[in-house]
């Protein structure tokens, strides 16, 4: 307390220089912190970024030289049907993906931290899934739901459910694609949630049961506010990815059927790499980045609002 | 002050507080909750090592053989000889393992500071970052690409490694983490006199081993499963990392899924060693208790 | 820790200058060379796995050996899509390779490049080319606008593959050369037993090219055509086309159909003695042989017999003249009747020169891909080509949308074909 009652309480004619050198390395220690950082960042992602903002103000199939043709591209998306129900698969599936996938981490994060025996097989279960890579992911759900011989199917039969078409059926291949992903991601979102439980002080849970409080309160009120840094963390980042869901679609579906799950990136691609419209394709992208950058920016802002931060 | 931080370094020794005695079951409910969570992850997993067993023949069917005429452990030393696995494992070893120290020293750093220092510009630059997460990579594949080739680098796993030496995606984690350490104990080592750096190294990144085990996991999982960024700067066979040595078996055609599904099989198996040793590290970090206002 | 990292990081740095400096030293880059003492470097890009991975080295060293000035490195560009993402990167970077195995259906995009090498030159001085030995089908592709942009790579067509123990339980006789639509359509409802999950056909169903090539089929030997003769509007909103979409309903009503999602399943599907008939090329053989006891036969007809190819291209692209030479020899070397011939035997690809049935080596080649005969016979009926413009891919995903939503019941095919035409003259009508 003493110490810093010293550093603030100012000094007669010495304050100037000695205040300024402090701002001054906060400032400095700042930016050679991040310094190394942004160097590699700005070369290999803004570059690129801005040299793809050129691309989407050109006519460009990327083999014969390209030329400028301003705002057209962006206008051309304006007219376009496809690009609307893009963006409409997209938001319904970031939607349906994001709240699920980070409940149920939660969820299962919590049931993962005890000490019962197995506990790191358990762990080691729920991680297999996201070291699958997306290729053989996509081979065992198409197998899984095969209308005719799938597993699902044979389970439902035998439950004296009615079969269904699920990839194949446009109103349910884009929640078919949820429940993949879902799966193949909850790991992530697990292992973070985890990591933020180690940092939960065990005094304070054994307070709060001491004062009497149900396990649920004791999870509510002290837990779940805890939690809330690797919360936002995780719906930022859910959100950021699930708004650019490719790779799934590309292994399964192919944006179909009827166009059902073509979402924002797999309709940037079709433009870019089957039509050679990769200006347009870039134009695409930009608009999903805008997109994205007004959402998170949005999310963050409710977290400076609602995230407790024990500091 | 000195007695601060001998308390503090007690603290930061010490393990788990012990548990509270609790009736004893035959065996915990929860393994009712998680068998079967964990069958439903580890579905796929089995399959594939089913297959991985089969013959070619019987790999050829659909709906799949579930029950093999017997376990055929060749396929697996088979596709080793196939290709030069050798390589494709050590390339993939270095690019993941060199990925993973970068991430963690560079995104450490720079969260940090974006966490507890304030400098000008922080927050713009911030988002600024946050935001090169949000152009898909089909768009910067190229351009990455023509980077990469001014550098000298294409077709050597530098070329693999220095795109992703450094994401946002670490910085921005860790950032979340470091905020929710309790910061007396660094302002207490700032009046001691440690240096910035000092902090971070000394306190800050000892108290943070599970955020840091996990963006380890995570980033050595990327690097090694990554597919595309390879297939674009590699051309050469022997400096191909794992996922893209493995396409090489994968026909458009499938003849020999056996052998492909063993190739995948055999290319999880060093991620999932990793996440057991990652465990290790998460452990209650401590310094919590004790540190009354 | 620190420590450890600043080594760990310097040994990438460490390891990074190596790759550069490995890159210089070798030969076996993207870069090639063309060195003043005469020898030539150059670089083949292929998406060859399995057989044909194989089957490519050895032929690449093959002609290493015998051509002293000349060392041909073959290298994996990955599959399908992907690969054309990398050439494009190559091309972007100013570096592309000097042969790369290209899809037909890029063709006309690939011509609008300018280091796209027009080989009709080489070609005209050069006789014994024997260009016109290559089946027609192959030979359409290679040829944008008068330029000559490939030599052929690939040349396959689509058969009726049928299983020989369903068709005998079910009681119907074989199919024949004389078979048409009417006994196809009767067969696949014949054949259909749910209680079994038994299908009559298979019919790849993601609206991708794969969904539209078979349409296509259907729509020739209904004497239909894609285009009008100029290319300008489409043609295929006909009475044959029509006619095709129908049958396809008809099929899908049954229930007759087993749809594959574009992951390739019904080949296994078909091994497992769920589907009585494939309409499929000689690259699934690999797969079936050895399962089902098979027969292969020519498409029904309803007017026609015809069938459809796709064929693929070798690409050269302009390093420099004397890396150009150099690529244009492997390639005519690699295509010669000898060797192409060497190569299907390795592989079960067909070859793709119609003299190749002469050749003395011919009948082991049969003898060793069972049922292959009837898929060479075939080439004769692939006497139409799918249009070589840079718009094709829009109007296939246009078709594709059609054929799906006829197949899954959600249009009739009036109404999707009329569509589909109106999109595809958006399409043509466009300034490009």
């Amino acid at each position: 307390m003493t110490a810093r009652a010293e550093v603030t309480r100012p000094v007669a004619y010495q304050q100037p220089s000695r205040w300024h050198r402090i701002i001054a390395s906060e400032h400095l220690a700042g930016w050679a912190f991040v310094a190394p950082a942004v160097i590699l960042i700005a070369v290999f992602a803004l570059i690129p970024i801005g040299w793809s903002l050129l691309l989407s103000f050109q006519a460009n199939n990327l083999l014969a030289p390209g030329h400028y043709v301003g705002l057209a591209n962006y206008k051309a998306l304006t007219k376009d049907p496809q690009f609307k129900s893009a963006i409409g698969h997209t938001i319904v599936y970031t939607a349906v993906f994001v709240p699920i996938s980070v409940i149920g981490a939660l969820g299962l994060a919590v049931a993962l931290n005890r000490k019962i025996r197995g506990m790191r097989f358990y762990r080691l279960a729920v991680f297999v899934p996201l070291v699958t890579s997306t290729v053989a992911t996509g081979i065992v759900f198409l197998w899984l739901l095969d209308p005719t011989f799938g597993l699902v199917n044979y389970v439902l039969h035998a439950l004296g459910l009615p079969q269904q078409k699920f990839l194949q059926d446009p109103n349910q291949a884009l929640y078919c694609i949820v429940a993949m992903t879902v799966w193949g991601w909850l790991g992530f979102d697990v292992i973070v949630y985890l990591a933020a439980l180690q940092g939960i002080p065990q005094d304070l849970l054994e307070a709060s049961e001491i004062d009497g409080a149900s396990k649920w309160a004791t999870f509510r009120s002290v837990v779940l506010p805890l939690l809330s840094p690797a919360t936002l963390f995780l719906v930022v980042w859910s959100t950021i990815n699930a708004l650019q869901l490719f790779d799934e679609i590309y292994v399964t579906t192919h944006g179909g059927p009827l166009g059902a799950t073509t979402v924002l990136v797999y309709y940037l691609y079709q433009q870019a790499f089957q039509f050679f419209n990769a200006g347009y394709g870039a134009a695409i992208a930009y608009v999903l980045f805008v997109g994205i950058l007004i959402i998170t920016l949005f999310q963050l802002w409710v977290g400076r609002r609602r995230v407790y931060y024990t500091s | 002050m000195a007695s601060t931080s001998t308390a503090t370094v007690d603290r930061l020794v010490r393990l788990d507080a012990p548990e509270k005695p609790r009736r004893r079951l035959p065996f915990s409910p929860w393994h009712l909750f998680l068998v079967p969570v964990a069958l439903i992850m580890l579905l796929p997993l089995i399959w594939m090592v089913i297959l991985s067993l089969e013959t070619s023949s019987e790999a050829q069917s659909f709906p799949p053989v579930v029950l093999p005429s017997g376990l055929h452990f060749h396929n697996y030393v088979t596709t080793w000889n196939s290709e030069p696995f050798g390589n494709f494992f050590l390339n993939s070893a270095i690019y993941s393992v060199t990925t993973v120290a970068g991430n963690l020293l560079f995104c450490s750093l720079a969260a940090y500071a974006f966490a507890r220092l304030k400098f000008w510009g922080r927050d713009v630059l911030f988002i600024v970052l946050l935001a090169t997460l949000m152009v898909p990579f089909q768009v910067l594949l190229i351009p990455t690409f023509l980077i990469v080739k001014h550098l000298g680098l294409v077709d050597s796993v530098g070329g693999l490694i220095m795109p992703n030496l450094c994401t946002a995606f670490g910085i921005f984690m860790l950032r979340q983490f470091f905020r929710t350490l309790p910061i007396e104990l660094e302002e207490a080592a700032r009046i001691d006199g440690t240096s910035r750096l000092g902090i971070l190294f000394k306190i800050v990144l000892p108290l943070s081993l599970p955020a840091l085990a996990t963006l380890g996991i995570i980033q050595f999982m990327w690097s090694w499963n990554d597919f595309l960024w390879p297939l674009i700067i590699i051309d050469t066979a022997s400096h191909a990392p794992l996922q893209l040595g493995l396409s090489t078996l994968q026909g458009a055609h499938r003849s020999h899924w056996n052998l492909v599904m063993a190739g995948t099989v055999m290319s999880q198996i060093p991620m999932l060693v990793a996440f057991l040793v990652a465990q290790r590290w998460f452990i209650r970090s401590i310094a919590f208790t004790g540190i009354k206002q | 820790m620190k420590r450890i990292c600043l080594i760990v990081v310097t040994g990438a740095l460490i390891v990074a200058g190596c790759g550069s400096s490995s890159k210089s030293s070798s030969t076996g880059t993207s870069a090639g060379s063309g060195s003043g003492s005469g020898h030539v470097n150059i670089t083949l890009w292929h998406g060859y796995t399995d057989v044909e991975g194989t089957a490519i080295k050895a032929l690449a060293k093959e002609f290493n050996a015998t051509h002293p000035n000349i060392t041909v490195t073959p290298q994996f560009y990955g599959n399908s899509d992907y690969a054309l993402q990398k050439v494009l990167a190559a091309i972007a970077g100013g570096k592309p390779p000097d042969i790369s195995y290209l899809y037909g259906s890029w063709a006309a995009n690939i011509a609008t490049n300018p280091t796209t090498v027009n080989l009709a030159p080489y070609i005209a001085k050069d006789p014994s080319w024997n260009w016109n030995d290559f089946w027609q089908a192959a030979r359409n592709v290679t040829t944008v606008n008068g330029k000559i942009i490939g030599v052929p790579a690939l040349i396959d067509n689509l058969a009726l593959v049928y299983n020989k123990k369903l068709f005998a339980q079910a009681g119907i006789p074989l199919p024949t050369a004389n078979w048409t639509w009417t006994d196809f359509e009767n067969a696949a409802i014949k054949l259909t037993d749910p209680s079994k999950k038994q299908f009559g056909w298979a019919y790849v169903n993601d609206a991708s090219e794969d969904t539209v090539w078979r349409f296509w089929a259907m729509l020739w030997q209904a004497g239909g055509s894609i285009l009008s003769p100029d290319g300008k509007q489409a043609a295929f909103d006909s009475p044959a086309g029509l006619k095709a979409m129908t049958l396809l309903q008809t099929l899908a009503k049954h229930n007759s159909i087993y749809f594959d999602d574009g992951s390739d399943v019904y080949p296994g599907v078909f091994n497992s003695g769920h589907i009585g008939m494939l309409w499929t090329g000689p690259w699934d053989l690999s797969q079936i042989t050895g399962h089902q006891p098979y027969g292969v036969s020519t498409l029904p007809a309803d007017q026609n017999h015809q069938t459809i190819s796709g064929p693929d291209n070798w690409v050269v692209f302009n390093n420099g003249a004397a890396r150009v030479n150099a690529a244009i020899t492997f390639l005519k070397w690699f295509t010669s009747p000898k060797i192409d011939l060497k190569w299907a035997t390795m592989t079960g690809d067909l070859p793709i020169r119609a003299s190749a049935a002469k050749l003395p080596g011919y009948q082991a080649f049969v003898k060793k891909y069972p049922g292959i005969a009837a898929w060479v016979a075939n080439l004769a009926n692939a006497t139409q080509s799918r249009p070589v413009t840079t718009t094709y891919p829009k109007i296939s995903t246009a078709v594709g949308q059609a054929v799906q939503s006829v197949l899954l019941g959600k249009a009739d095919p009036q109404q999707a074909l009329s569509q589909a035409a109106q999109q595809v003259n958006g399409i043509l009508s466009a300034p490009s």
